[in-house]
Protein backbone atom coordinates (compact mmCIF):
# COMPACT_ATOMS: atom_id res chain seq x y z
CA UNK A 1 0.00 0.00 0.00
CA UNK A 2 2.74 2.52 1.19
CA UNK A 3 4.85 1.29 -1.37
CA UNK A 4 2.53 2.04 -4.11
CA UNK A 5 1.97 5.25 -2.50
CA UNK A 6 6.02 5.80 -2.85
CA UNK A 7 5.87 4.75 -6.55
CA UNK A 8 2.91 7.84 -7.03
CA UNK A 9 4.49 10.24 -5.36
CA UNK A 10 8.13 9.37 -7.03
CA UNK A 11 6.35 10.05 -10.21
CA UNK A 12 4.49 12.53 -9.69
CA UNK A 13 7.54 14.45 -8.85
CA UNK A 14 9.17 13.16 -12.49
CA UNK A 15 6.35 14.39 -14.06
CA UNK A 16 6.88 17.85 -12.54
CA UNK A 17 10.31 17.83 -12.86
CA UNK A 18 9.78 17.67 -16.95
CA UNK A 19 7.08 19.57 -17.25
CA UNK A 20 8.30 22.62 -14.93
CA UNK A 21 11.10 23.84 -17.13
CA UNK A 22 8.72 23.38 -20.45
CA UNK A 23 6.66 26.36 -17.81
CA UNK A 24 9.59 28.32 -16.82
CA UNK A 25 10.23 28.75 -20.66
CA UNK A 26 7.08 29.22 -22.00
CA UNK A 27 6.78 32.20 -19.31
CA UNK A 28 10.45 33.45 -20.56
CA UNK A 29 8.99 34.10 -24.03
CA UNK A 30 5.75 35.91 -22.71
CA UNK A 31 8.06 37.89 -20.44
CA UNK A 32 10.61 38.90 -23.39
CA UNK A 33 7.66 39.58 -26.05
CA UNK A 34 6.85 42.21 -23.01
CA UNK A 35 9.57 43.85 -23.17
CA UNK A 36 9.66 43.87 -26.97
CA UNK A 37 10.34 47.41 -28.85
CA UNK A 38 7.27 49.26 -30.63
CA UNK A 39 8.01 50.23 -34.25
CA UNK A 40 5.77 52.37 -36.44
CA UNK A 41 4.12 51.85 -39.49
CA UNK A 42 5.89 51.73 -42.56
CA UNK A 43 3.99 54.78 -44.32
CA UNK A 44 6.44 55.86 -46.95
CA UNK A 45 9.93 56.91 -47.20
CA UNK A 46 9.52 59.36 -44.64
CA UNK A 47 8.14 58.52 -41.46
CA UNK A 48 7.58 61.51 -39.05
CA UNK A 49 6.03 60.23 -36.46
CA UNK A 50 7.37 62.91 -34.22
CA UNK A 51 5.71 65.17 -36.40
CA UNK A 52 8.81 67.49 -37.11
CA UNK A 53 8.43 68.18 -40.73
CA UNK A 54 5.52 70.13 -42.84
CA UNK A 55 3.66 68.66 -45.59
CA UNK A 56 5.93 70.51 -48.10
CA UNK A 57 9.37 69.52 -46.89
CA UNK A 58 8.16 66.09 -46.13
CA UNK A 59 6.99 65.61 -50.14
CA UNK A 60 10.58 66.79 -50.84
CA UNK A 61 11.81 64.75 -49.45
CA UNK A 62 9.85 61.67 -50.16
CA UNK A 63 10.39 62.79 -53.61
CA UNK A 64 14.20 62.40 -53.46
CA UNK A 65 14.57 59.46 -51.93
CA UNK A 66 12.22 58.00 -54.63
CA UNK A 67 14.74 59.24 -56.98
CA UNK A 68 17.52 58.22 -55.39
CA UNK A 69 15.64 54.62 -55.04
CA UNK A 70 14.96 55.26 -58.59
CA UNK A 71 18.79 55.53 -59.50
CA UNK A 72 21.02 53.45 -57.81
CA UNK A 73 19.69 49.49 -55.67
CA UNK A 74 19.60 52.06 -52.53
CA UNK A 75 16.63 52.25 -49.90
CA UNK A 76 17.17 55.41 -47.84
CA UNK A 77 14.40 56.00 -45.43
CA UNK A 78 14.31 58.59 -42.89
CA UNK A 79 12.51 58.40 -39.45
CA UNK A 80 11.82 60.93 -36.93
CA UNK A 81 10.47 58.88 -33.42
CA UNK A 82 8.42 60.40 -30.74
CA UNK A 83 11.00 58.32 -27.86
CA UNK A 84 13.58 55.31 -28.07
CA UNK A 85 11.02 53.70 -25.09
CA UNK A 86 14.02 53.44 -23.08
CA UNK A 87 16.68 51.70 -24.99
CA UNK A 88 19.44 53.19 -26.78
CA UNK A 89 19.68 54.65 -30.41
CA UNK A 90 22.12 51.99 -31.82
CA UNK A 91 19.48 49.14 -30.18
CA UNK A 92 16.32 50.91 -31.41
CA UNK A 93 17.84 51.26 -34.94
CA UNK A 94 19.44 48.39 -35.72
CA UNK A 95 16.20 46.67 -35.03
CA UNK A 96 13.90 48.99 -36.55
CA UNK A 97 15.84 48.83 -40.01
CA UNK A 98 15.43 44.94 -39.54
CA UNK A 99 11.74 44.84 -38.67
CA UNK A 100 10.83 47.10 -41.91
CA UNK A 101 13.27 45.07 -43.95
CA UNK A 102 14.86 47.70 -45.67
CA UNK A 103 17.17 47.49 -48.49
CA UNK A 104 17.50 44.76 -50.83
CA UNK A 105 17.10 41.70 -49.54
CA UNK A 106 20.32 39.77 -51.47
CA UNK A 107 23.00 43.29 -51.03
CA UNK A 108 20.99 44.33 -47.87
CA UNK A 109 21.37 47.85 -49.36
CA UNK A 110 19.20 49.92 -47.00
CA UNK A 111 20.44 52.79 -44.33
CA UNK A 112 18.08 54.73 -42.13
CA UNK A 113 18.31 58.53 -40.97
CA UNK A 114 16.76 58.13 -37.31
CA UNK A 115 16.17 61.14 -35.47
CA UNK A 116 14.71 61.31 -31.79
CA UNK A 117 13.89 65.28 -31.20
CA UNK A 118 12.53 64.60 -27.57
CA UNK A 119 16.11 62.63 -26.48
CA UNK A 120 18.17 65.00 -29.16
CA UNK A 121 19.58 61.79 -30.51
CA UNK A 122 20.35 61.19 -34.28
CA UNK A 123 21.74 58.00 -35.86
CA UNK A 124 22.65 57.04 -39.65
CA UNK A 125 22.33 53.22 -39.77
CA UNK A 126 23.75 51.52 -42.50
CA UNK A 127 22.81 47.92 -43.91
CA UNK A 128 25.64 45.33 -44.45
CA UNK A 129 25.86 46.00 -48.39
CA UNK A 130 26.49 49.86 -47.29
CA UNK A 131 28.86 49.46 -45.20
CA UNK A 132 31.46 49.97 -47.65
CA UNK A 133 30.73 53.71 -49.16
CA UNK A 134 28.91 54.93 -45.61
CA UNK A 135 31.54 53.71 -43.29
CA UNK A 136 31.44 54.74 -39.49
CA UNK A 137 33.68 57.81 -40.06
CA UNK A 138 32.18 58.93 -43.39
CA UNK A 139 28.36 58.73 -41.14
CA UNK A 140 30.13 60.57 -38.16
CA UNK A 141 31.19 63.31 -40.52
CA UNK A 142 27.73 64.00 -41.90
CA UNK A 143 25.98 64.03 -38.22
CA UNK A 144 28.51 66.03 -37.17
CA UNK A 145 29.13 68.63 -40.04
CA UNK A 146 25.38 68.61 -41.68
CA UNK A 147 22.97 67.40 -39.01
CA UNK A 148 24.08 68.63 -35.54
CA UNK A 149 24.62 72.23 -36.36
CA UNK A 150 21.10 72.58 -37.76
CA UNK A 151 19.17 70.43 -34.98
CA UNK A 152 21.18 72.66 -32.88
CA UNK A 153 18.96 75.44 -33.94
CA UNK A 154 15.62 73.92 -33.65
CA UNK A 155 16.09 73.18 -37.93
CA UNK A 156 15.24 70.29 -38.22
CA UNK A 157 13.86 70.41 -41.33
CA UNK A 158 16.47 71.84 -42.90
CA UNK A 159 19.18 69.21 -41.01
CA UNK A 160 17.12 66.30 -42.22
CA UNK A 161 17.01 67.47 -45.75
CA UNK A 162 21.64 68.04 -45.86
CA UNK A 163 22.06 65.01 -44.14
CA UNK A 164 19.90 63.24 -47.10
CA UNK A 165 21.58 64.77 -49.18
CA UNK A 166 25.06 64.10 -47.91
CA UNK A 167 24.53 60.28 -47.48
CA UNK A 168 22.80 59.85 -51.28
CA UNK A 169 26.15 61.54 -51.99
CA UNK A 170 28.51 59.68 -50.45
CA UNK A 171 26.45 56.49 -52.04
CA UNK A 172 26.87 57.72 -55.44
CA UNK A 173 30.27 58.61 -55.24
CA UNK A 174 31.06 57.39 -58.72
CA UNK A 175 34.59 55.36 -57.85
CA UNK A 176 32.91 53.29 -55.20
CA UNK A 177 29.88 52.39 -57.72
CA UNK A 178 32.69 50.97 -60.23
CA UNK A 179 33.83 48.77 -57.85
CA UNK A 180 30.41 47.63 -56.99
CA UNK A 181 29.17 46.89 -60.22
CA UNK A 182 31.48 44.04 -60.27
CA UNK A 183 30.21 42.31 -57.47
CA UNK A 184 27.10 40.69 -58.94
CA UNK A 185 25.05 38.06 -56.52
CA UNK A 186 25.86 34.12 -57.58
CA UNK A 187 23.36 32.37 -59.44
CA UNK A 188 21.33 29.66 -58.03
CA UNK A 189 21.23 26.31 -59.89
CA UNK A 190 18.24 26.27 -61.61
CA UNK A 191 16.10 23.91 -60.08
CA UNK A 192 18.27 22.45 -57.72
CA UNK A 193 15.91 21.59 -55.23
CA UNK A 194 13.06 20.23 -57.62
CA UNK A 195 15.76 17.84 -58.84
CA UNK A 196 17.11 16.82 -55.41
CA UNK A 197 13.45 15.90 -54.24
CA UNK A 198 12.72 13.98 -57.22
CA UNK A 199 15.67 12.00 -56.68
CA UNK A 200 15.17 11.38 -52.90
CA UNK A 201 11.44 10.10 -54.22
CA UNK A 202 13.23 7.72 -56.52
CA UNK A 203 15.67 6.21 -54.17
CA UNK A 204 12.99 5.44 -51.77
CA UNK A 205 11.12 3.71 -54.31
CA UNK A 206 14.36 1.65 -55.21
CA UNK A 207 14.74 0.56 -51.64
CA UNK A 208 11.36 -0.16 -50.64
CA UNK A 209 11.15 -2.39 -54.14
CA UNK A 210 13.96 -3.89 -52.85
CA UNK A 211 12.70 -4.61 -49.69
CA UNK A 212 9.59 -6.19 -50.84
CA UNK A 213 11.03 -8.07 -53.55
CA UNK A 214 13.38 -9.57 -50.21
CA UNK A 215 10.36 -10.40 -48.36
CA UNK A 216 8.33 -11.63 -51.48
CA UNK A 217 8.32 -15.60 -50.08
CA UNK A 218 6.50 -14.94 -47.42
CA UNK A 219 4.06 -11.91 -47.23
CA UNK A 220 3.93 -12.08 -43.24
CA UNK A 221 7.39 -11.36 -43.16
CA UNK A 222 7.03 -8.17 -45.71
CA UNK A 223 4.76 -6.87 -44.11
CA UNK A 224 6.56 -7.46 -40.65
CA UNK A 225 9.56 -5.79 -42.01
CA UNK A 226 7.19 -2.81 -43.11
CA UNK A 227 5.67 -2.33 -39.73
CA UNK A 228 8.64 -0.73 -37.94
CA UNK A 229 7.55 2.30 -36.13
CA UNK A 230 5.77 4.97 -38.20
CA UNK A 231 6.39 8.43 -37.00
CA UNK A 232 3.45 10.85 -37.52
CA UNK A 233 4.30 13.37 -39.71
CA UNK A 234 4.28 16.86 -36.65
CA UNK A 235 3.35 20.25 -38.69
CA UNK A 236 5.05 22.30 -35.86
CA UNK A 237 9.15 22.10 -35.21
CA UNK A 238 10.24 23.98 -38.06
CA UNK A 239 8.90 26.75 -37.06
CA UNK A 240 10.80 28.57 -33.99
CA UNK A 241 13.92 29.36 -35.91
CA UNK A 242 12.17 31.49 -39.18
CA UNK A 243 11.83 34.52 -37.24
CA UNK A 244 14.71 35.96 -39.25
CA UNK A 245 13.06 35.06 -42.48
CA UNK A 246 9.82 36.24 -41.24
CA UNK A 247 10.53 39.31 -40.46
CA UNK A 248 13.02 40.25 -43.26
CA UNK A 249 9.72 38.68 -45.96
CA UNK A 250 7.75 41.58 -44.49
CA UNK A 251 6.16 43.17 -46.75
CA UNK A 252 3.03 44.71 -45.77
CA UNK A 253 2.85 48.00 -48.25
CA UNK A 254 1.06 51.08 -47.49
CA UNK A 255 1.52 53.91 -49.86
CA UNK A 256 3.07 51.43 -52.27
CA UNK A 257 6.05 51.43 -50.01
CA UNK A 258 8.00 48.61 -48.77
CA UNK A 259 10.79 47.33 -47.41
CA UNK A 260 12.66 44.52 -49.45
CA UNK A 261 14.14 42.49 -46.70
CA UNK A 262 17.71 43.91 -46.18
CA UNK A 263 19.33 43.67 -42.98
CA UNK A 264 21.30 45.67 -40.53
CA UNK A 265 24.19 44.54 -38.41
CA UNK A 266 24.77 47.94 -36.33
CA UNK A 267 26.62 49.50 -38.70
CA UNK A 268 26.42 53.19 -38.73
CA UNK A 269 27.24 55.90 -36.80
CA UNK A 270 25.00 58.04 -33.89
CA UNK A 271 25.53 61.62 -32.25
CA UNK A 272 23.64 64.14 -30.30
CA UNK A 273 22.76 67.76 -29.95
CA UNK B 1 -5.76 -10.33 -56.47
CA UNK B 2 -3.46 -12.11 -53.70
CA UNK B 3 -2.96 -10.42 -50.35
CA UNK B 4 0.41 -10.41 -51.25
CA UNK B 5 0.40 -7.71 -54.52
CA UNK B 6 -2.72 -5.98 -52.25
CA UNK B 7 0.08 -5.23 -49.26
CA UNK B 8 2.63 -4.73 -51.75
CA UNK B 9 0.27 -2.06 -53.79
CA UNK B 10 -0.26 -0.27 -50.99
CA UNK B 11 2.38 0.23 -48.29
CA UNK B 12 5.06 1.18 -50.92
CA UNK B 13 3.16 4.69 -51.58
CA UNK B 14 2.30 4.81 -48.57
CA UNK B 15 5.77 4.88 -47.09
CA UNK B 16 7.05 6.96 -49.19
CA UNK B 17 4.13 9.39 -48.30
CA UNK B 18 4.98 8.78 -44.71
CA UNK B 19 8.95 9.20 -45.54
CA UNK B 20 8.20 12.51 -47.39
CA UNK B 21 6.23 14.07 -44.79
CA UNK B 22 8.28 12.45 -41.74
CA UNK B 23 11.64 14.79 -43.61
CA UNK B 24 9.50 18.27 -43.90
CA UNK B 25 7.18 18.17 -41.61
CA UNK B 26 9.02 16.34 -38.45
CA UNK B 27 11.95 18.81 -38.93
CA UNK B 28 14.12 16.35 -39.84
CA UNK B 29 16.45 18.83 -41.02
CA UNK B 30 15.96 21.17 -37.88
CA UNK B 31 19.30 20.36 -35.87
CA UNK B 32 21.70 20.69 -38.82
CA UNK B 33 19.71 23.64 -40.00
CA UNK B 34 20.28 25.34 -36.70
CA UNK B 35 23.37 23.94 -35.98
CA UNK B 36 24.79 26.10 -39.03
CA UNK B 37 22.95 28.88 -38.55
CA UNK B 38 24.00 29.16 -35.13
CA UNK B 39 27.69 28.79 -36.50
CA UNK B 40 27.54 31.70 -39.08
CA UNK B 41 26.70 34.06 -36.17
CA UNK B 42 28.80 32.99 -34.16
CA UNK B 43 32.02 33.55 -37.18
CA UNK B 44 30.03 36.85 -37.18
CA UNK B 45 30.88 37.52 -33.64
CA UNK B 46 34.42 36.72 -34.27
CA UNK B 47 35.10 38.22 -37.21
CA UNK B 48 34.03 41.77 -35.47
CA UNK B 49 35.94 41.00 -32.33
CA UNK B 50 38.85 40.82 -35.42
CA UNK B 51 37.86 43.88 -36.66
CA UNK B 52 38.00 45.79 -33.36
CA UNK B 53 41.69 43.75 -32.52
CA UNK B 54 42.64 45.05 -35.87
CA UNK B 55 41.62 48.63 -35.05
CA UNK B 56 43.74 48.89 -31.86
CA UNK B 57 47.38 48.76 -33.22
CA UNK B 58 46.35 52.41 -34.92
CA UNK B 59 44.48 53.33 -32.78
CA UNK B 60 47.39 53.08 -30.07
CA UNK B 61 49.62 54.70 -32.63
CA UNK B 62 47.85 58.02 -32.91
CA UNK B 63 47.46 58.23 -29.12
CA UNK B 64 50.50 57.68 -28.63
CA UNK B 65 51.61 60.69 -30.61
CA UNK B 66 48.90 63.18 -28.27
CA UNK B 67 49.51 61.14 -24.99
CA UNK B 68 52.10 59.77 -24.69
CA UNK B 69 52.48 60.11 -20.48
CA UNK B 70 49.70 57.41 -20.86
CA UNK B 71 51.61 54.69 -20.52
CA UNK B 72 49.72 52.61 -18.39
CA UNK B 73 46.69 52.70 -19.46
CA UNK B 74 48.25 52.15 -23.57
CA UNK B 75 50.24 49.40 -22.39
CA UNK B 76 47.31 47.67 -20.71
CA UNK B 77 45.10 48.16 -23.47
CA UNK B 78 48.07 46.21 -25.72
CA UNK B 79 48.62 43.65 -23.79
CA UNK B 80 44.60 43.03 -23.67
CA UNK B 81 44.76 42.67 -27.36
CA UNK B 82 47.74 40.68 -27.04
CA UNK B 83 45.94 38.30 -24.60
CA UNK B 84 42.79 37.99 -26.39
CA UNK B 85 44.57 37.58 -29.97
CA UNK B 86 46.44 34.21 -28.59
CA UNK B 87 43.46 31.98 -27.76
CA UNK B 88 42.78 29.91 -30.74
CA UNK B 89 39.29 30.01 -31.55
CA UNK B 90 37.36 28.07 -33.99
CA UNK B 91 33.62 26.47 -34.46
CA UNK B 92 34.33 24.00 -31.74
CA UNK B 93 34.64 26.51 -29.38
CA UNK B 94 31.19 27.40 -28.76
CA UNK B 95 30.84 23.78 -27.54
CA UNK B 96 32.90 23.80 -25.32
CA UNK B 97 32.45 25.87 -21.98
CA UNK B 98 35.50 26.73 -20.42
CA UNK B 99 37.58 27.84 -23.86
CA UNK B 100 34.49 29.89 -24.29
CA UNK B 101 34.86 31.70 -21.11
CA UNK B 102 38.16 32.27 -21.46
CA UNK B 103 37.56 33.66 -25.19
CA UNK B 104 34.75 35.73 -23.31
CA UNK B 105 36.50 36.84 -20.23
CA UNK B 106 39.68 37.83 -22.82
CA UNK B 107 37.62 39.79 -25.38
CA UNK B 108 35.84 41.95 -21.49
CA UNK B 109 39.20 42.27 -20.20
CA UNK B 110 39.89 44.02 -24.10
CA UNK B 111 36.66 46.27 -23.58
CA UNK B 112 37.18 47.77 -20.29
CA UNK B 113 40.20 48.06 -21.15
CA UNK B 114 39.65 50.49 -24.44
CA UNK B 115 37.22 52.17 -22.08
CA UNK B 116 39.67 53.60 -19.65
CA UNK B 117 42.10 54.25 -22.71
CA UNK B 118 38.91 56.25 -24.26
CA UNK B 119 38.08 58.08 -20.84
CA UNK B 120 41.48 59.24 -20.49
CA UNK B 121 41.86 60.26 -24.07
CA UNK B 122 39.68 63.05 -22.79
CA UNK B 123 42.26 65.45 -21.44
CA UNK B 124 43.45 65.82 -24.48
CA UNK B 125 41.47 68.21 -26.66
CA UNK B 126 44.62 68.30 -29.31
CA UNK B 127 44.29 64.60 -29.64
CA UNK B 128 40.11 64.73 -29.65
CA UNK B 129 40.55 67.19 -32.63
CA UNK B 130 42.66 65.18 -34.90
CA UNK B 131 40.71 63.71 -37.81
CA UNK B 132 42.37 60.19 -37.64
CA UNK B 133 41.36 59.84 -34.45
CA UNK B 134 38.33 61.19 -34.62
CA UNK B 135 38.03 58.44 -37.91
CA UNK B 136 39.38 55.56 -35.67
CA UNK B 137 37.41 56.36 -32.69
CA UNK B 138 34.19 56.53 -34.53
CA UNK B 139 35.34 52.98 -35.85
CA UNK B 140 35.52 51.71 -32.54
CA UNK B 141 32.09 53.10 -31.58
CA UNK B 142 30.54 51.23 -35.23
CA UNK B 143 32.41 47.89 -34.37
CA UNK B 144 31.49 47.60 -30.59
CA UNK B 145 27.96 48.05 -31.46
CA UNK B 146 28.38 45.95 -34.37
CA UNK B 147 29.77 43.09 -31.54
CA UNK B 148 26.69 43.87 -29.62
CA UNK B 149 24.48 43.21 -32.39
CA UNK B 150 26.44 40.21 -33.61
CA UNK B 151 26.75 39.09 -29.69
CA UNK B 152 22.59 39.04 -29.96
CA UNK B 153 22.31 37.01 -32.67
CA UNK B 154 24.48 34.47 -31.91
CA UNK B 155 22.57 34.20 -28.39
CA UNK B 156 19.61 33.78 -30.12
CA UNK B 157 20.88 31.57 -32.79
CA UNK B 158 22.24 29.25 -29.44
CA UNK B 159 18.78 29.82 -28.03
CA UNK B 160 16.62 28.54 -31.13
CA UNK B 161 19.82 25.53 -31.51
CA UNK B 162 19.43 24.31 -28.04
CA UNK B 163 15.64 24.14 -27.60
CA UNK B 164 15.67 22.40 -30.52
CA UNK B 165 17.81 19.78 -29.37
CA UNK B 166 16.03 19.79 -25.87
CA UNK B 167 11.97 20.06 -26.93
CA UNK B 168 10.08 16.86 -28.33
CA UNK B 169 10.23 16.71 -31.93
CA UNK B 170 13.63 17.36 -32.12
CA UNK B 171 15.14 15.42 -29.24
CA UNK B 172 14.00 12.29 -31.25
CA UNK B 173 15.88 13.27 -33.83
CA UNK B 174 19.24 14.21 -31.88
CA UNK B 175 18.70 11.15 -29.78
CA UNK B 176 18.99 9.10 -32.69
CA UNK B 177 20.24 10.66 -36.12
CA UNK B 178 22.34 13.68 -34.74
CA UNK B 179 24.18 12.22 -31.62
CA UNK B 180 27.27 14.14 -32.13
CA UNK B 181 25.46 17.71 -31.82
CA UNK B 182 25.56 18.91 -28.61
CA UNK B 183 24.63 22.02 -26.89
CA UNK B 184 25.91 25.32 -27.50
CA UNK B 185 27.65 27.47 -25.37
CA UNK B 186 26.43 31.06 -25.00
CA UNK B 187 27.28 34.54 -24.05
CA UNK B 188 26.22 35.26 -20.54
CA UNK B 189 25.65 38.67 -21.63
CA UNK B 190 26.16 41.48 -18.73
CA UNK B 191 24.63 44.50 -20.19
CA UNK B 192 26.94 46.66 -19.47
CA UNK B 193 29.96 44.81 -20.90
CA UNK B 194 28.04 44.30 -24.06
CA UNK B 195 27.10 47.94 -24.32
CA UNK B 196 29.83 50.53 -26.40
CA UNK B 197 32.01 52.39 -24.19
CA UNK B 198 30.31 56.12 -23.97
CA UNK B 199 32.00 58.53 -25.37
CA UNK B 200 31.16 62.21 -25.14
CA UNK B 201 32.45 64.49 -27.86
Amino acid sequence: MSARYGVACIRLRDSIRTVLPVCVMVLTVFVLAAYALNFPQLTGRVVDEAGVLDLAAKGELERKLAEFEAQTTGQLVVVTLKSLQGTSIEDYGYQLGRHWGIGQKEKNSGALLIMVPSERKVRIEVGHGLEGQLTDAVSRLIIQNSIVPRFGTGDYAGGINRGVDDIIQALADPDEWRQRAKQRPDSQPFGFDIIMAILLVIVVIMIMRSVSRGGAQDPRSARRRAGGPVFVPMPWGSGSGSSDWSDSSWSGSSGGFSGSGGSFGGGGASGSW
Amino acid sequence: MTPRILARGLYIPFFVIILGLMASGCGVNNIPTFDEQAKAKWSDVQNQYQRRADLIPNLVETVKGYANQEREVLTQVVEARAKASQIKVDASTINDPAKFKEYQDAQNALTGALGRLLVTVERYPDLKSNQNFLALQSQLEGTENRISVARRDYIEGVRVYNTELKTFPGLLWASTLYRSYKPMETFTAAADTARPPTVKF
